[in-house]
């Protein structure tokens, strides 16, 4: 998917550029020259969220689930825990892990994309950790439309109750979560913008890099143009292959 | 021989008795038809058995054996039960509803799970239909499809709440052959139904409950022409009035 989505941006970029009635054909030269860096920038804005939205749902299909059916004690931290995450400005949480965790910081650089990977780890876990916390209310809805009966029937066939829930449960839950992934996939993409905060150069910062050389501050708009049709293609692309997922699942008949 | 024995059965709602000493005994082969008025705890009685509901009071015997010393996902392979709203796994195709416990709580390959699964839904007239979705199908195909799912655990007694309620008239009929079926295959089954005819028909047993508490229980024939009760005499008087 991200092959994919850097490609047609490579595509798009140019083709477009040229459309574009701004009589600074000079600063669109600029942004021209400059594609590979920023495209470095678009791959890591892809990887960081492709890690944080993948580790928000290892943990907020559990929390969700966790949320849904526990009770008492988990219950109660996991919700907890999922206000606070929910209730904290994005920033304050990349910054926070970035400085408060004891990442290494000579763990270097990933290569290629050139940013540092304690930067990096810093922000798949507060992205990751803050989408978990969206995830999982997602995923409590989802499961908590489930009906009942289902569980029930799963159960008087004999099933244990965490075989009912992976096996009955969770298939219907999935099917009904697309949408509000969607929704989060997409929040969480344009979210990765942040880390700007500690320095990673993600697309963003790429872009503020670009225009705040000495005597290219002309070319702020054009710059901006570019990485905002880069984010469009991202997003567009991405709902575009959930939808296909969603088509792809969906249960024959309807529901009933 | 006993299969189910209830021994003195209590059970509340918080405050609300709903099962009131309920004592019965269940043989093996034989059929059993609970009849009352809503909210008398049918329902209750069918879910203490599986263990879907938990009893206050009192002992349920299966097989010799109190319920509350058996695994209940043991139990509940031994015990089937068919719903009124048939619960049907939404997801999964008619062959997918049968093949889930055989795979996942009787250990049979994909291959073995399938083979029987097409088996029990042929058996209650359903070969055509295999990889038909719960959505895709009657009600009365819904409900046949529930029981064989219940059907492949190789259950020695099977529970039925209200299976043919959620049902328009004319599918009701499909449904009924097959309980019938099951039960001159020596079946051991506890259904609640309003199905009068069957119970005439086909049940040893007709048990009338109102408020938790057995009103009458016998021969279904007796019950009909010579009850012993004031309340089972109006009551019966009252469902066969209304057909
Ligand atoms: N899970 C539950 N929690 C609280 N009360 C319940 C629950 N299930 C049943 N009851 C109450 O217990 C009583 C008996 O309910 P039950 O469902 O067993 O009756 P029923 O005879 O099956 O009625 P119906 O013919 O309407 O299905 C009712 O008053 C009902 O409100
Ligand atoms: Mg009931």
């Amino acid at each position: 998917m991200d092959a994919v989505a850097v490609e047609t941006a490579a595509i798009l970029v140019p083709d477009l550029l040229g459309w574009v009635p701004l009589q600074t054909g000079g600063d669109w030269m600029f942004v021209w020259e400059n594609r590979r860096f920023l495209l470095l920038g678009t791959a890591v804005t892809i990887l960081l969220t492709l890690a944080s939205v993948g580790l928000g749902f290892l943990l907020g299909l559990p929390a969700g689930a966790i949320e849904a059916y526990g009770d008492g004690r988990l219950q109660s931290v996991v919700s907890t825990v999922g206000v606070a995450l929910r209730g904290t400005p994005i920033v304050v949480l990349i910054v926070l892990f970035f400085f408060g965790l004891p990442i290494p910081r000579q763990l270097g650089s990933i290569p290629v994309l050139d940013v540092r990977m304690s930067g990096f780890l810093a922000a798949t876990l507060a992205l990751g950790l803050r989408s978990a916390a969206y995830q999982s209310q997602v995923f409590r809805g989802t499961i908590q439309s489930v009906g009942e009966g289902q569980l029930k029937a799963a159960r008087s066939l004999g099933l244990s109750k965490p075989a009912a829930i992976r096996h009955v449960v969770l298939p219907q839950a999935l099917r009904r979560s697309v949408p509000g992934f969607q929704n989060e996939f997409t929040i969480v993409l344009k979210d990765t913008s942040v880390v700007f905060a500690i320095g990673l150069a993600e697309l963003l910062r790429r872009g503020y890099q670009l225009f705040t050389q000495p005597g290219r501050q002309g070319a702020i708009i054009e710059v901006i143009l570019a990485i905002s049709l880069i984010y469009f293609v991202l997003t567009f692309t991405t709902n575009r292959l959930l939808d296909l997922l969603d088509h792809h699942y969906a249960i024959p008949g309807g529901e009933s | 021989m006993t299969l189910l024995a209830f021994d003195g059965v209590t059970k509340h709602y918080g405050e609300e008795l709903v099962l009131d000493a309920v004592s019965f005994e269940l043989d093996r082969s034989e059929v059993e038809v609970i009849i009352g008025p809503s909210g008398s705890g049918k329902s209750t009685l069918l879910r203490c058995v599986n263990r879907l509901a938990e009893v206050d009071n009192g002992t349920i015997r299966f097989d010799g054996e109190p319920i509350g010393d058996t695994d209940a996902d043991e139990l509940r392979r031994q015990v089937g039960m068919v719903f009124q709203d048939f619960n049907l796994f939404a997801h999964r195709t008619a062959l997918g509803n049968v093949t889930l416990g055989l795979r996942r709580v009787r250990g049979f390959s994909k291959e073995e799970a399938r083979e029987r699964a097409r088996r029990e839904l042929e058996q209650v007239g359903l070969g055509a239909q295999l990889d038909s979705y719960p959505a895709e199908l009657s009600g009365g195909q819904k409900q046949r499809v529930g029981i064989a799912r219940a059907l492949a655990m190789d259950p020695e007694l099977l529970l039925f709440d209200e299976p043919t309620s959620a049902l328009d008239p004319e599918l009701i009929g499909e449904v009924l052959a097959v309980m019938r079926e099951l039960a001159d295959d020596g079946m051991t089954m506890l259904c609640v139904t309003h199905e009068l005819g069957f119970a005439r028909s086909v049940a040893d047993r007709l048990t009338f409950l109102e408020a938790g508490a057995i009103v009458e229980r016998g021969d279904p024939e007796r019950l009909f022409t010579d009850p012993r009760s004031d309340r089972t005499a109006e009551y019966l008087s009252r469902l066969t009035g209304e057909y």
